[in-house]
């Protein structure tokens, strides 16, 4: 055997097993890397050589036999040994939970048509809001317009008026579309900047914005808006409250909302939405809930997608595993792992 | 060596491929989040370069919904990707795009007539629709000209488009890579926890006019204290309060404390011993003696511990160099006396003609005194005076200061042992106290910065109340309210063309630096802004300039001054994407306006403005609400 192909056999190990080999060959191998490790491995003399490939050797039946049991597993996958002493601790008995590709396309289809049924989560949102506010903070996704609509409708059975505030002009000509469908169009009016369609209709949307002016206007006395009969306040996506630019808006919208009106805050998940419904429990007189889930309605899986085309699964698990530990499917790592070789490769070139 | 690779992997999957593959495994409809709006507008490209039609009796169908779209906007029948989209059942939806072809790409998705939506990952919150799956690309997103990585919330914002809730029973995530993607960065926006939400408060101008016209000042510090960002900074300012309790629990081993060495007794001790008032230097005048040597001039009438007198001359003492006067009293003797005993110096002056030597004035003048302080009013107006605190005491330096060591000890270097640790110590103490005094006040700080600049500008009365120009200006709400509301003051705006006013609006509103090609400006526009942008410079100061281009104000300008021009011809006299042009038009529309409400007292600008609106909804800008 060349040292040329020593040295490239030497390369495909990892550098673990490298210091395995290098133990009692070379003084003080463990303050090594792996180049300067082979550099090392390849200065000892020849008759060396040979028994570092018989080592290595040793080892190689049983890569074969995982890369048997398991045919998907590439050739140029690391041979992962069985000897304790080099197993990676990592990821003990990860080739036993792996799902398959079809494991992960399994049950794709649409349901059958159920009759239509809130959640608990939804419900409970709905009475608390009777008593004072609500903040809700779930996937996207997952029935927050229900929320609003049946809190409108609520509202507005007891002669109230509602504003709904959405943080960009388009959502909110998506929900008007919506709400005339579901409310009628004279009892569903828009306000923007320039124009006012329907001003008295007891269900106003508008942008965060407008809302905030007209509790300027409310507050300086020039009031041209029946704040007194406010009864409910909704601002969708209220996770603008980050936003560099807009966030104070929906900040000022909060702190002047008037004291009979209940705010119902809708927003995708957020990492503190405790620390939000604090804050408006601190300013506000009424009681204010948090109704916050992880729970997605419509489970969501995760797949990669190499470009010649081969479908894998993301994880190791079939759905994503949110918030606890997670790995990468093997096969995803090896063919991720080879597209960056390759890219950044080529891009030497 | 060379290397001979067998096959280069290309950096991409291809678009026609990609939605080949998602339809082969079943998991169209499908979003695919790219970079760039190119990037999306190209993908639809190679569709057409791959021609691979649907079936006929889908495109049927995509046909029909448009139709529907088409009646309500008929702006979406011009659109250039209208047979692509009807053609392949792909289509692209970012900002580059009217607000109509949004709503129509929108309308098929929920009809499920495409199989796949290019959208830019940079406007998720605006993809508005569910798919059943969410194709990602990239783990950075190009934010102001810089890459920056997605954030948790971000992407999990992105997926969470995935699965249709009663249309699907499963939703996918699909990861294809692409140069620079960071699996980890995704694979961490998909397990993990968004990120926390921070406030973003800030405080502008229309801000505080507007909580100044209907609140005091104390019930603004109040809302103030009320808003999320002050929520926050307290909590910060608990956390630190408690730190600072800590260090001063570790502090007090070095706190205050007898001084049992006797190098420093004894060193005090004659401290206190040299330290006797100087006999013969000249003396000082306390603060009550200064306050009353201008008044006391000759011909002043003043309280005496014992009756009233006249000053006829000051002067001072040979030895301790103190102020005295010369006195004539009431019982008509001339008397000498120290300032120091003057009780009461009357608003009353006496006629005098000064002398240089006794008794200080011509013998005639004080023969008339001498009658005239017989004959004073018995009550007379005095002056009020600043009273005699008697705090006279020596001044000694602390021996025990709670610096530690003592700063000019002589027996420092015993004590020194601990010094490093204490020095370290009371330097946080200093710090934290600092901070937190600083996070405490931040926002009512800034607040009255603001006021200050307000009350500078004449918006704002030293009381805090809204002036004439004050009750105008605050129903100017925009970004840069302060630029705007000096224009209309330095009327700059009166007599003005609609066309100019919503240029110079126009430039005042948009707010990227993208370059591009732009219709031609006329010479008056190029002269307004000029003077606009002076008057911008000169407010740098107070707040952001406005980019103020004027190629910008242009494409504003044009769109006024030619109401024949329709809004294809429009959008082609400019590089601008189209969506760009709609946003910016519908923005400055917002402003026009807020000038427009200036009614009561500005008729003639809000005439004008009104002129400008009327000119400026027309065609696909009056399509929406």
């Amino acid at each position: 055997m060349r040292t040329d192909d020593l040295k490239q056999l030497l390369h495909e190990q990892p550098v673990k097993r490298l210091h395995w080999l290098a133990k009692g060959r070379i003084h003080r191998h463990f303050r090594l890397g792996k180049a300067r490790l082979i550099q090392a491995l390849l200065a000892l003399p020849p008759e060396q050589h040979h028994q570092i490939l018989d080592d290595l050797s040793r080892l190689r039946p049983s890569t074969q036999r995982t890369a048997t049991r398991h045919p998907s597993q590439g050739s140029r996958a690391h041979p992962r040994s069985e000897t304790p002493r080099l197993a990676t601790p990592s990821h003990p008995d990860q080739r036993e939970s792996c799902v398959t590709v079809a494991d992960l396309l399994e049950g794709i289809g649409v349901p059958p048509p159920q009759p239509f049924h809130p959640d608990a989560w939804q419900e409970e949102a709905i009475t608390r809001l009777r008593e004072g506010d609500v903040i809700v903070s779930v996937p996207t996704g997952s029935g927050k317009t229900y929320v609003a609509i049946e809190a409108a409708r609520q509202a507005m059975a007891v002669d109230r008026t509602v504003i709904y505030t959405s943080p960009l002009k388009a959502l909110s000509n998506t929900k008007l579309t919506e709400f005339v469908q579901l409310f009628g169009a004279d009892r569903v009016g828009i306000l923007t900047g320039e124009r006012r369609h329907n001003p008295h209709a007891p269900l106003l949307i508008m942008t965060t914005e407008i809302l905030r002016n007209l509790l300027y206007d409310a507050a300086g006395g020039e009031i041209d808006m029946r704040l007194d009969t406010l009864g409910l306040v909704i601002l969708d996506e209220s996770q603008y409250l980050a936003d560099p630019e807009r966030g104070v808006v929906w900040e000022e919208t909060i702190i002047l909302c008037p004291t009979q009106a209940r705010l119902l805050l809708l927003s995708a998940s957020i990492g503190n939405p405790e620390e939000i419904a604090e804050w408006i429990r601190h300013i506000r007189a009424v009681p204010c809930t948090l109704i916050q889930h992880h729970h997605r309605s419509v489970p969501l899986r995760a797949g990669y997608l190499h470009p010649s085309g081969k479908l894998t699964p993301l994880f190791t698990t079939r759905d994503i595993p949110r918030g606890q530990p997670h790995a990468l499917h093997p096969e995803t790592r090896r063919l991720f792992a080879e597209y960056e070789r390759e890219t950044l490769g080529s891009r030497g070139h | 060596m060379l290397v001979v690779k067998p096959q280069v992997m290309p950096p991409v999957i291809h678009p026609v491929d990609l939605v080949q593959t998602l339809r082969h495994k079943r998991l169209t409809p499908a979003i695919v989040f790219l970079t760039s709006r190119r990037a999306c507008d190209e993908a639809i490209d190679s569709f057409e370069h791959r021609n691979v039609p649907l079936p006929a009796h889908r495109s049927r169908t995509i046909a029909q919904v448009l139709d529907h779209v088409i009646r309500l906007y008929p702006s979406v029948a011009q659109h250039p990707l209208l047979p692509t989209v009807q053609r392949y059942g792909v289509a692209a939806h970012h900002a580059g795009h009217l607000p109509s072809w949004k709503i129509a790409v929108e309308e098929l998705m929920r009809h499920g007539c495409l199989d796949a939506v290019f959208a830019t990952t940079t406007l998720a919150a605006g993809v508005d629709f569910p798919a059943r799956t969410v194709v990602i690309t990239q783990s950075s997103v190009r934010k102001a000209r810089d890459l920056t990585e997605l954030t948790v919330s971000e992407i999990q914002q992105l997926s969470g488009r995935g699965g249709r809730r009663g249309k699907d029973l499963v939703g996918f995530v699909v990861v294809t890579p692409s140069p620079y993607i960071d699996l980890h960065v995704i694979t961490r926006g998909l397990t993990g926890n968004p990120e926390p939400i921070h406030s973003q408060f800030v405080i502008s101008y229309p801000m505080v006019l507007n909580l100044l016209k209907a609140h005091t000042l104390d019930h603004i510090k109040s809302i103030l204290e009320k808003s999320f960002a002050q929520f926050q900074l307290n909590q910060q300012a608990t956390a630190l309060e408690e730190k600072l309790e800590t260090v001063e629990a570790q502090l007090a081993a070095f706190g205050p404390r007898p001084c049992a060495d006797w190098i420093t007794q004894w060193h005090w001790f004659n401290l206190a011993q040299t330290h006797r008032r100087p006999r013969h230097a000249i003396c000082q005048d306390a603060p009550p003696i200064l306050a009353r040597l201008p008044f006391l001039t000759p011909g002043r009438v003043v309280g005496l511990p014992k009756g009233r007198g006249v000053v006829l001359r000051r002067y001072r003492s040979r030895s301790q160099h103190r102020a005295m006067l010369t006195v004539l009293n009431t019982q008509e003797r001339i008397i000498e006396c120290p300032v120091a005993q003057v009780t009461e110096i009357y608003d009353h002056t006496l006629n005098i003609e000064p002398a240089r030597v006794f008794p200080w004035c011509t013998p005639k003048s004080l023969q008339r005194l001498m009658r005239e302080v017989r004959e004073l009013p018995q009550h007379l107006q005095g002056f009020p005076l600043p009273e005699d605190t008697g705090n006279d005491s020596v001044m000694l330096p602390e021996p025990l200061t709670d610096e530690f060591p003592c700063p000019m000890c002589p027996s420092q270097p015993a004590c020194r042992k601990d010094y490093t640790k204490a020095w370290r110590l009371r330097q946080e103490h200093q710090q934290l106290t600092k901070t937190i005094h600083a996070i405490r006040s931040q926002l009512w700080h800034r607040f009255q910065q603001h006021v200050e600049v307000l009350q500078q500008f004449g918006y704002l009365t030293a009381t805090c109340q809204l002036t004439a120009d004050g009750e105008w200006a605050r129903l100017i709400r925009i970004n840069h309210s302060l630029l705007l509301t000096e224009l209309i003051r330095m009327d700059a705006f009166t007599g003005i063309e609609p066309a100019l006013l919503v240029g110079v609006l126009a430039s005042i509103a948009h707010e990227d630096d993208r370059p591009g090609i732009f219709p031609r400006r006329s010479p008056a526009l190029a002269s307004v802004l000029g003077q606009v942008r002076t008057v911008a410079h000169s407010l740098a100061s107070y707040e952001d300039p406005p980019l103020l281009r004027s190629d910008v104000a242009a494409l504003g300008e044009l769109w006024i001054s030619q109401p024949s021009l329709s809004w294809g011809e429009f959008v082609r006299t400019t590089t601008m994407a189209e969506g760009d042009v709609y946003r910016l038009l519908a923005r400055t529309l917002e402003y026009v306006s807020q000038l427009h409400n200036l009614k009561a007292t500005h008729p003639g600008l809000a005439d004008i403005a009104d002129q400008a609106m009327q000119l400026m909804r027309r065609d696909v800008l009056q399509e929406l609400p």
